[in-house]
């Protein structure tokens, strides 16, 4: 073999393991590809959903966990939340922002700038003043999430007199830059996940204020078409969204959902294999059944199921009369009777999903303990009212609550109301209702939604009063609103909201008794079933089989 | 020779003197003779017997549940055990439950005690519902509550209906025009969308008005409501018959001889519209423990934590697969309270006038 010889074939040879090393190392990347980016690979056709009930589909009205399910993928807010299981669903991450934003120092300014090339599903370009729109929107319509709102600057003026032509003096907004800078009349630490809210979704500019259900141009993976309220809507793709590292696209091409009230019917179409899935509440009786014949996700949201105490109102504004009927539950009984097991005893205001959730155990089962707390607060034989929604869960729980408070040596009767009128008569100044059943789920994972919400005594109002309780507390208010200041939830900052809770239940204007958790029901069909903390079922993980 | 009966309510006057021995007919009265038509009814009068048995058993509910359950409809028994045949059985055993070790949740059914046919020395004859409360003692409580609010409605709606048919058919004019187009309005509404809207406006503060006061979940509610909806199901025909009636001889005679108005509607035209009104009122009263019930079902009639048999079928209902009984029992004595209502009712009609043709129509 010549010298020259001998060198071609050694670059021949060097020739093709590079060949062969490119062709691994392209193979290598794709096989990382494939990982990286499951919902490239998984996705499939048509996804039948059945829903019990949906209020709105129009992101400045919605207000339930199921119509925000269907929103959080149609409508996109300047931040949103982790497509990812458990507690990390919480994080905050950018939308339709490029990033978070900047704060000032003052935790009074917050500046965004939107992602370049947003399009709504008509085509028509995203604008910076739309989100402006969207917030005088919900003001003009009234729409059900507005109180969040009215801490921007002007917006509580705004609130008084709005008009289509009005001004919200602290949303300055430009277009051409994509810029987003809004202004704050006083520090608020929830503010990043009010403006989550899908209530804060953009709507195209002078988007009608009626209520808009599934017709409004979306902005998210999937876009509302034939929603009819009897029967159900689809979600298709929307072909102008752009997903970024934050927003997948959904697996499903599309989405159809069929709205059932009657869990029975609901529950029997995922097993008869008429729908995928399901997230009607299963009757207990049918629950292992429901189990054995599809895939029961338990899903573990923030909630909490209290009776409230009127402190206000006789026998209740006896602290030994408040903290006697916390003794006098049972909660793990009442977790059987009243959802058949689905749901964890708690004494606390917070649920267990927060970082700040200190477990509280003072009132445990005491029947006896609480009868002598009543004579001594010598309220034996004092007539109650005790006040409950018209939904059997309500009904149930309360009549327990009836029970025990007879047992204790109370005089109570249950009073049961409407639906639709029950919040707003117990709200009501004027109704002295006593004591009550409630509930809350939280609107955003912060504890401002919950103890400033209910529990603080500078938000009452002589209607419409969140705070069943009536309670006030100096120091605790004064907390309160010490905290709204505090922009991150660190330790530290947790550790005082845990402070707040102890001393709010050493008061028991309270008896919380559950943490309540929802099945989602699939059927055998269905795999890689992922759920979003806040949102539920996640379109962007989820496949078939 | 005794010509043969055609019918069996109708008695000719040869058949009634055959049967009294070939004596000499007398004068009967139309009562004597509805009397007797009716007790050869026999299927009227059983069912006539089952219904009072069923009133005398739901009458007697606070005396069955002192004595012999030992608890009230609305004691909750959730924790307890009870002992069926010796052997310690809990009100409500399995369920879901939580576990810590795992931090997750054991799914199954919860179970509730079924009935114990006095297995359990009268204690839960008819089993639990799923708060554990005790099915026969609210299957009777509830019984009371239907039929206070059946027969309470039917009272009242027969009154009402009654005056409002005699002053419209008496007078005519402008009197009946405005009578006749307030049974016009009533009857444009379906019953029970009109009753569940007026049930829910009054759940919330109740009446108070005109010297009246009744409060949110008073039985006087769905009584109420109920007896205002039903109206013009008694009152339209009844004012049909009155018209007719007005137009006979014997009113004119009466009129002619200076009868007043009020002396001519109670003391002519009312007795002659009793046997319609008596056949009227025995269905309507079936009529209004079906509507209670449904109305008790759709969460507008009787409120919980009260018994009715409607609302105890609503509560039943989500544990129909696990205790079926919780909505069957209930169901049965809806079904037989009615059935035998609208068996008596009909062999009221015919024995009191077989010709006529009474019925409630929706």
């Amino acid at each position: 073999m010549t010298a020259r010889k001998r060198g071609t074939w050694l670059l021949g040879l060097v020739a093709l393991a590079a060949g062969i090393s490119m062709m691994v190392a392209a193979y290598g990347v794709a096989a990382t590809r494939s990982h990286a980016a499951p919902q490239q690979t998984q996705k499939f056709g048509t996804l039948h959903a059945v829903l019990d009930t949906v209020d709105f589909l129009d992101p400045q009205q919605a207000y339930t966990g199921q119509a925000w399910w269907a929103m959080w993928n149609v409508y996109e807010t300047l931040l949103t939340y982790k497509h990812v299981d458990g507690p990390a669903g919480y994080q905050l991450v950018p939308g339709l922002a490029q990033s978070l934003p900047k704060i000032s120092s003052n935790g009074r300014v917050y500046k965004f700038t939107l992602r370049k090339g947003l399009k709504y599903s008509n085509g028509k370009k995203l604008l910076a003043s739309d989100f402006k729109w969207a917030i005088k929107r919900g003001f003009l319509a009234t729409g059900q999430g507005v109180g969040f709102y009215t801490d921007i600057a002007g917006a509580e003026a705004y609130s008084k007199h709005p008009t289509k032509g009005g001004n919200i003096s602290g949303i300055i907004t430009n277009n051409k830059k994509r810029t987003i800078t809004i202004k704050l009349s006083k520090p608020r630490g929830d503010f990043l996940t009010i403006l989550a809210l899908i209530f804060a979704a953009p709507v195209p500019a002078n988007t009608s204020t009626a209520i808009l259900n599934g017709t409004i141009p979306a902005s998210g993976p999937y876009r509302i078409t034939g929603y009819d309220p009897n029967r159900g809507f689809t979600m298709v793709r929307n072909r102008y969204f752009k997903p970024t590292k934050y927003i997948p696209r959904g697996n499903p091409d599309k989405v159809d959902v069929a709205l059932i009230g009657d869990a029975n019917a609901a529950t029997q179409r995922v097993i008869s294999g008429q729908a995928d899935y399901s997230n009607a509440a299963i009757p207990p009786d049918r629950i292992a059944t429901a189990k054995s014949k599809g895939q029961l996700v338990l899903r573990q949201t923030a909630n909490t199921y209290y009776f409230w105490m009127n402190i206000r109102e006789a026998p209740f504004n006896k602290l030994k009369v408040r903290q006697a009927v916390n003794y006098a539950l049972n909660r793990g009984t009442m977790q059987k009777i009243v959802w058949g097991g689905l749901g964890q005893p708690t004494q606390n205001v917070l649920p267990p999903t927060y970082p700040s959730y200190q477990r509280l155990t003072t009132y445990s089962y005491n029947l006896n303990k609480a009868k002598q707390l009543i004579t001594q607060a010598g309220a034996k034989g004092a007539k109650v009212t005790v006040w409950a929604r018209q939904v059997t869960d309500s009904v149930d729980a309360a009549t327990y609550y009836t029970a025990q408070l007879n047992a204790i040596g109370l005089d109570a009767k249950l009073n049961t109301l409407p639906r639709a009128t029950y919040y707003s008569t117990i709200g009501n100044v004027a109704t002295h209702a006593q004591t009550g059943w409630a509930r809350w789920l939280e609107d955003y994972p912060h504890p401002l939604d919950w103890f400033d919400v209910l529990l603080n005594g500078n938000r009452i109002t002589d209607t419409d009063n969140n705070n069943y309780s009536w309670y006030t507390n100096k120091k605790t208010n004064a907390e309160i609103e010490n905290l709204k200041k505090s922009q991150v939830l660190t330790p530290a900052v947790n550790a005082r909201w845990a402070k707040v809770e102890k001393e709010i239940m050493a008061q028991a204007p309270w008896a919380p008794w559950s943490n309540r958790v929802f099945p989602e029901y699939f059927s055998k069909k269905m795999g890689c079933i992922h759920v979003q903390r806040l949102y539920g079922i996640d379109l962007a993980r989820l496949c078939k089989k | 020779m005794a010509e043969p009966a055609t019918d069996l309510t109708l008695d000719s006057a040869s058949l009634l003197a055959a049967e009294e021995h070939e004596v000499a007919i007398v004068g009967r009265s139309p009562w004597y003779l509805a009397w007797r038509r009716l007790r050869r009814n026999w299927v009227a009068l059983v069912s006539l017997g089952v219904f009072l048995v069923i009133c005398v058993a739901c009458a007697l509910a606070p005396v069955y549940a002192k004595h012999l359950a030992h608890t009230g409809p609305n004691t909750v028994h959730a924790g307890d055990t009870v002992i069926v045949s010796g052997k310690p059985t809990p009100v409500i055993g399995g369920g879901s439950h939580y576990d810590a070790k795992t931090n997750t949740f054991v799914v199954a059914a919860p179970s509730y005690l079924g009935p114990t046919w006095w297995h359990a020395g009268g204690r839960f004859v008819l089993g639990t519902d799923n708060l554990g409360r005790d099915v026969a003692v609210r299957l009777l409580y509830g019984g009371r509550n239907s039929l206070k609010v059946g027969i309470g409605s039917a009272l009242l709606c027969t009154l009402v209906a009654v005056l409002l048919a005699l002053l419209a058919g008496y007078n005519g004019g402008w009197i009946d025009w405005v009578i006749s187009r307030f049974f016009d309005l009533i009857w444009a509404f379906p019953v029970f969308l009109l009753a569940i809207a007026l049930s829910t406006a009054l759940a919330i503060n109740g009446f108070h008005h005109f010297g009246i006061s009744i409060e949110p979940g008073s039985l006087w509610i769905p009584t109420l409501v109920i007896s205002y909806v039903l109206i013009p199901y008694i009152g339209r025909p009844l004012r049909g018959q009155i018209l007719s009636l007005r137009e006979k001889e014997f009113i004119e005679a009466a009129i002619g001889q200076g009868a007043g108005p009020l002396r001519v509607m109670f003391s002519d035209v009312l007795p002659n519209i009793v046997s319609t009104v008596l056949v009227f009122f025995t269905l309507i009263i079936a009529t209004n423990i079906l509507t209670e019930a449904g109305l008790s079902f759709l969460g507008a009639g009787v409120r919980p934590p009260d018994p009715s048999w409607g609302n105890m079928i609503a509560s039943g209902e989500d544990q129909i697969q696990t205790a079926p009984w919780l909505a069957l029992i209930p169901g049965i004595a809806i079904v037989l309270t009615v059935l035998s209502l609208n068996l008596f009712g009909d062999g009221l009609r015919d024995a009191l006038d077989p010709r006529a043709k009474v019925r409630i129509e929706h």
